[in-house]
C-alpha cells in the first residue's frame, strides 16, 4: 500500500509542481505572487474544453490555443494591469490579480452556468502495473507530461542564452537593465509563461477531471502550500515540494483518514512557517538599516 | 559636562566581513563630535550597533555607566538615545505633526482604555502633546507644512522634520547619520546652528556622521575619523585637519574643501 | 470658477466641524420608515459588514501588513456567538461579546506568525490557510457546529424583549456600528494609532523612537480580531443560522475588496466601501458570473485609477474623509 500511495501522490503531485513552479517563476521575475492563477489554470481547461467540444477540434491543436491564449492574457495582465500600478503596495498587486481571476471566474460561469462538466477521454494509455502497484494511465501521462515540460524548461534555463538572461533578471532587475535587457518586455512576457504553464496544467487536468468555474482555488492553495514546503522563492524547491505534497496527502489520508486530505496543504503550510519558514531550499533575506 | 556614552574595544563581524575592529569612542554631554571616513569605514555600522540594530561580536557600550551591548533598539532608544537614519527614516504617509507627535510618543501619557472610550484625561493628554508638537516645530521654523504629508516635502525639509521628531522625547544623546545630505548651503549652515544649540543650550551630546568636512569642521568640537572599520584618529578639527593618516585615508576622495561628496 | 471654489470652501466648512456626523446619525435614525422588510434586512448586512470592514483595515490597511485574517475571526466571532446560545444557552449579550473575544484570540495567534518578521508573502499565506483550517473544523466538529447543515441561531433577546424583526435588528446593529467607528476612530487619533502607521511606514525608524513595536503590532491584531468577531456575532443574529460555506475564500475576497476600494487605512473609506459593494451586487442578482465579473471589473478600475479607494476621492474636498492620526483642532 505505501508504494501505491507514493505513487498516486507523485502523479497529483506533479500537477502541484506545475503549478508551484508556475507562481515561482512569476515571483521570481517580477516579485509579484499572482493569486488569480488558480484561475487561469481553470480557463485554460476550460479554453481546451471548449475547442475540443464545441469545435470539434482534435486535441493538440485544442491545447496549444489553450496555450496560446493565456500566454496572451498574462502578457496583457501584466501590462495592462500589473504595470500601471507597480508603485503601489504589494496588497494592490495582490487585490488585481484576485480581481483578474473573478473576471476570468465570472466570465465562465456566465458562458457555462452551474453545470460540472466532463471531457471525452483524450489519451487511452493502459495501465502499467508493477508488482502490487498500480499505475492509471492518467497517471502516467499525467507524470510523463510533466516531466517533460520540466525537463524541458531547466534545459532552456540553464543551457541556453535565453536562460541565461533569465536568470540575470531573477537575479537583479537593475544590473539587466544596464545591460540593455528589456525589463518591461520581459516582465510581459514572464506572466506570459506563467499564464501559458498555467494553461498546461488546465490542459492536462481537463481530459480527466470534472471541470467547474471554481476548481482553481483547490490548486492555488497547493500551489502555495508547495512553495512554502519547497522554499518560497526556488525553482527546484517549488517542484519538489509539490511532489512531496502530493505524497503527504495520499499518506495522510491512507494511513490516518480521508478528512485529512483536504486539509493536508493546510497544515504543510503551518507546520513549515512554524518550523522551518525558509522550507527545504529557501533563501534567509538580509535586512539592511 | 558628563560621560554618556562609553564605547570600549567594540568590534563587529559579519561573516567573513570585519566591519568594525576594537573601536573605542566616548561621547559626552553639551559635545558635538562628528565621525567621518570614507566608505565602508564602518561609520553606520557604529551608529546602528549603537542603536541596537546590530548585535557587536565583542567590547562593550555604556550609557550612563549602565551595559547596552545586547538591547533592543526601542529600549536603548527609551533610554534616551535618538536617531536619525541615512535613507529616511520619516514615516512618508502621516503628516508632518503627526511625525513628530511620534516623537513624543513616549512622553504622552494614557492607557488603552482611557484613549479608546475617549476620556478627559486623555484628550487633555493628546492635546499637550499637540502643543508640544506645534511649539518645537515654531522653534525648528517648520510650523508652516504641519499639516503636509511627510513624502510630500522636499528632500531638506524632510531632513528637519526627522530630526524635529528625533529631539522631540528631550534625548541626552542624538545620533545623526549623514543630516545635511541634499540640504542647500544656507539649509546647511542653518542645521549647523541647530545643533550647536541643541549641544549649547539643551547641553544635549550629539554623535554626527557627515561628508561634509565643511559641515565638520564648522559644526563640532572633536572629530573621530574612522577606516576599513578602525580608528584612526581623533581631536579637535584643526588638528585632524593636518593628521597624516587621514590625509591619506582620504586621498583621492575629495579632502579639505567644502562641498558635499555626493550631488 | 469662483463658483466652484465658493462651494468647496463652503463644502470644507461644513465637513470641518461635528454637525455632518450629527446629521447623519439622525438620518440614520430614520432608515426604517423608507425600508420594506427585505431592504432592511440589506441595510441591517451593510451594517454588519461596516463592522467587518473597519476591523480588516486596521490591520490590512493602517498596520500595512498582508494578513487574510478576517474570515478566520469572523467566522470564530460567528460561531463562539451561536454556539453559546445554543449550546449553553446564553442570552446574546453575553454570547457576542464573547464571540468579539475568540476573534480577539485568533487575532493574537496571528499576531505571533506577524512578529516572526517573515515575508511579506508568508504572512498572507499562513493566514489563508488558518482561515481555511477553521472552516474543516466547523465542517467536522459536528457535534458542536452541525457540520455542512449549519447551526441555528435562536433570535436574540433582551430580558423578554425579543429583536424579532428586521427594523429591531437594524437599531441594535446601528448602536453596536457606532461604538465601533467611534472607539476605533478614537484609537487611530491617538498616540495608539500613530503608532500602528508609523510601524507600517518605517518599522525600523519607529523602534528607534522607544516604541515597543512589537506590542503595538499585537494591539492592532487583537482590536482588529475583536472588532471582526463582533461583526461575525452580529452576522450570526441577522442570518438566523451560521454554516461554513458563509466562511470561504469567497467571503474573504469580499472583505478584502470592501477595505481597497474603500481606502487602505481611511475608516470613512471602510464605511463607504462597505455600503457600496454591499449594496451594488443587490442591482446585479439575475445573472450567473455577472456579478463576478463586474466585481472583478470595478476592483481593478479602482486600482488603476484611485489606488486610494473612494474616501480619497472625498477627501479632496470634505475634511472629514481624510485618515487623521491626531486631533489638531483641539
Amino acid at each position: 500500500m505505501l508504494y501505491q500511495l507514493l505513487i498516486s501522490g507523485i502523479a497529483q503531485g506533479s500537477i502541484y509542481a506545475l503549478v508551484a513552479l508556475s507562481l515561482t517563476v512569476v515571483y521570481r521575475g517580477t516579485t509579484i505572487v499572482n493569486f488569480g492563477h488558480g484561475d487561469m489554470v481553470m480557463a485554460g481547461a476550460f479554453v481546451a474544453y471548449a475547442c475540443v467540444v464545441l469545435l470539434g477540434m482534435p486535441f493538440a491543436p485544442a491545447a496549444l490555443a489553450a496555450l496560446a491564449l493565456l500566454f496572451v492574457l498574462g502578457w496583457a495582465v501584466q501590462r495592462g494591469l500589473i504595470e500601471p500600478i507597480k508603485a503601489g503596495p504589494h496588497i494592490g498587486f495582490a487585490m488585481m490579480s484576485i480581481a483578474v481571476g473573478y473576471v476570468l471566474r465570472g466570465t465562465v460561469r456566465a458562458g457555462w452556468g452551474r453545470e460540472v462538466l466532463p471531457m471525452p477521454r483524450v489519451f487511452d494509455v493502459s495501465p502499467l502495473v508493477v508488482g502490487d502497484v498500480v499505475l492509471t494511465g492518467d497517471a502516467i501521462v499525467f507524470v510523463g507530461a510533466v516531466a517533460t515540460f520540466m525537463i524541458v524548461f531547466f534545459l532552456i534555463l540553464y543551457r541556453t542564452q535565453l536562460g541565461q538572461i533569465v536568470q540575470a533578471v531573477f537575479q537583479s532587475e537593475r544590473g539587466a537593465a544596464l545591460v540593455g535587457i528589456n525589463v518591461g518586455a520581459f516582465h510581459g512576457a514572464t506572466w506570459g509563461l506563467g499564464g501559458g504553464m498555467a494553461a498546461v496544467a488546465g490542459v492536462l487536468l481537463a481530459p480527466v477531471t470534472l471541470l467547474y468555474p471554481d476548481l482553481g482555488a483547490n490548486f492555488l492553495i497547493r500551489g502555495f502550500a508547495a512553495m512554502t514546503l519547497g522554499g518560497f522563492g526556488s525553482l527546484l524547491g517549488a517542484v519538489t515540494g509539490g511532489l512531496l505534497l502530493g505524497m503527504t496527502e495520499q499518506l495522510l489520508g491512507g494511513y490516518v483518514s480521508t478528512k485529512l486530505i483536504d486539509i493536508a496543504a493546510y497544515l504543510v503550510i503551518i507546520a513549515v512557517l512554524v518550523l522551518k519558514p525558509n522550507g527545504l531550499f529557501g533563501r534567509t533575506a538580509v535586512v539592511r538599516v | 559636562m558628563t560621560q554618556l556614552l562609553e564605547i570600549d574595544d567594540l568590534s563587529v563581524q559579519f561573516a567573513g566581513l570585519k566591519a568594525l575592529t576594537a573601536v573605542s569612542l566616548h561621547a559626552r554631554s553639551g559635545e558635538v563630535k562628528a565621525v567621518i571616513g570614507p566608505n565602508g569605514a564602518g561609520k553606520t555600522t557604529l551608529f546602528n550597533v549603537i542603536t541596537g540594530y546590530t548585535q557587536p561580536s565583542s567590547g562593550r557600550i555604556r550609557f550612563r555607566g549602565e551595559e547596552i551591548s545586547r538591547e533592543p533598539p526601542h529600549l536603548i532608544s527609551q533610554r534616551g538615545i535618538r536617531r536619525t537614519f541615512q535613507n529616511g527614516g520619516l514615516f512618508g504617509d502621516i503628516t508632518v505633526l503627526e511625525n513628530v507627535l511620534c516623537g513624543l510618543h513616549t512622553r504622552t501619557g494614557s492607557g488603552f482604555f482611557g484613549l479608546l472610550f475617549g476620556t478627559r484625561g486623555a484628550t487633555a493628554a493628546e492635546r499637550e502633546a499637540v502643543a508640544r508638537a506645534r511649539s518645537l516645530l515654531d522653534m525648528m521654523g517648520i510650523r508652516d507644512v504641519e499639516d503636509r504629508v511627510a513624502r510630500d516635502l522636499s528632500g531638506g525639509q524632510q531632513r528637519i522634520v526627522e530630526i524635529t521628531r528625533a529631539i522631540a522625547s528631550d534625548p541626552s544623546l542624538l545620533l545623526l547619520d549623514e543630516p545635511a545630505v541634499g540640504l542647500t548651503p544656507p539649509a546647511r549652515d542653518q542645521l549647523v546652528e541647530v545643533i550647536r544649540r541643541l549641544a549649547g543650550e539643551r547641553g544635549v551630546g550629539v554623535l554626527l556622521v557627515e561628508h561634509s568636512i565643511d559641515m565638520v569642521m564648522k559644526g563640532s568640537d572633536l572629530i573621530v575619523v574612522l577606516n576599513g572599520g578602525q580608528r584612526i584618529a581623533e581631536g579637535k578639527p584643526d588638528e585632524i585637519r593636518q593628521n597624516k593618516e587621514v590625509l591619506d585615508a582620504y586621498l583621492g576622495y575629495g579632502s579639505g574643501y567644502s562641498g558635499d561628496s555626493r550631488a | 470658477m469662483r463658483g466652484k471654489a465658493d462651494a468647496r470652501s463652503l463644502a470644507a466648512r461644513l465637513g470641518a466641524g461635528p454637525w455632518p456626523v450629527y446629521c447623519t446619525l439622525i438620518l440614520a435614525l430614520l432608515v426604517p420608515l423608507s425600508t420594506n422588510q427585505y431592504t432592511q434586512f440589506i441595510v441591517n448586512l451593510i451594517l454588519v459588514y461596516v463592522v467587518v470592514a473597519v476591523g480588516f483595515n486596521i490591520v490590512i490597511g493602517n498596520l500595512g501588513q498582508l494578513a487574510f485574517t478576517s474570515t478566520t475571526c469572523f467566522g470564530i466571532g460567528a460561531y463562539t456567538t451561536a454556539i453559546l446560545m445554543v449550546h449553553v444557552s446564553l442570552p446574546f449579550w453575553v454570547a457576542l461579546p464573547g464571540g468579539a473575544i475568540m476573534g480577539a484570540i485568533a487575532g493574537v495567534l496571528a499576531s505571533a506568525t506577524a512578529l516572526r518578521g517573515i515575508r511579506v508573502y508568508y504572512l498572507a499565506i499562513i493566514t489563508l490557510a488558518l482561515g481555511e483550517l477553521m472552516r474543516w473544523v466547523y465542517i467536522h466538529a459536528d457535534t458542536l457546529t452541525r457540520g455542512t447543515d449549519g447551526l441555528a441561531v435562536p433570535v436574540a433577546n433582551f430580558f423578554g424583549f425579543p429583536f424579532d424583526s428586521e427594523i429591531k435588528r437594524y437599531y441594535l446593529f446601528l448602536a453596536i456600528a457606532v461604538a465601533v467607528v467611534k472607539s476605533t476612530s478614537n484609537l487611530l487619533r491617538s498616540r495608539i494609532g500613530r503608532a500602528i502607521a508609523a510601524i507600517r511606514d518605517n518599522e525600523l525608524a519607529t523602534a528607534s523612537l522607544g516604541i515597543a513595536t512589537g506590542q503595538y503590532i499585537i494591539a492592532a491584531f487583537v482590536w482588529s480580531g475583536f472588532v471582526v468577531g463582533i461583526a461575525g456575532g452580529m452576522f450570526a443574529l441577522l442570518i438566523g443560522r451560521v454554516a461554513p460555506e458563509s466562511f470561504d475564500l469567497t467571503e474573504l475576497i469580499f472583505h478584502f475588496a470592501m477595505v481597497m476600494v474603500g481606502g487602505l487605512g481611511s475608516l470613512a473609506g471602510s464605511v463607504l466601501g462597505a455600503i457600496t459593494l454591499t449594496a451594488l451586487p443587490e442591482f446585479f442578482r439575475s445573472l450567473p458570473g455577472l456579478e463576478e465579473m463586474l466585481f472583478g471589473v470595478l476592483v481593478a478600475v479602482v486600482l488603476l485609477f484611485r489606488p486610494k479607494g473612494l474616501a480619497s476621492f472625498f477627501a479632496a474636498f470634505l475634511p472629514p474623509f481624510r485618515q487623521r492620526f491626531c486631533r489638531p483642532d483641539s
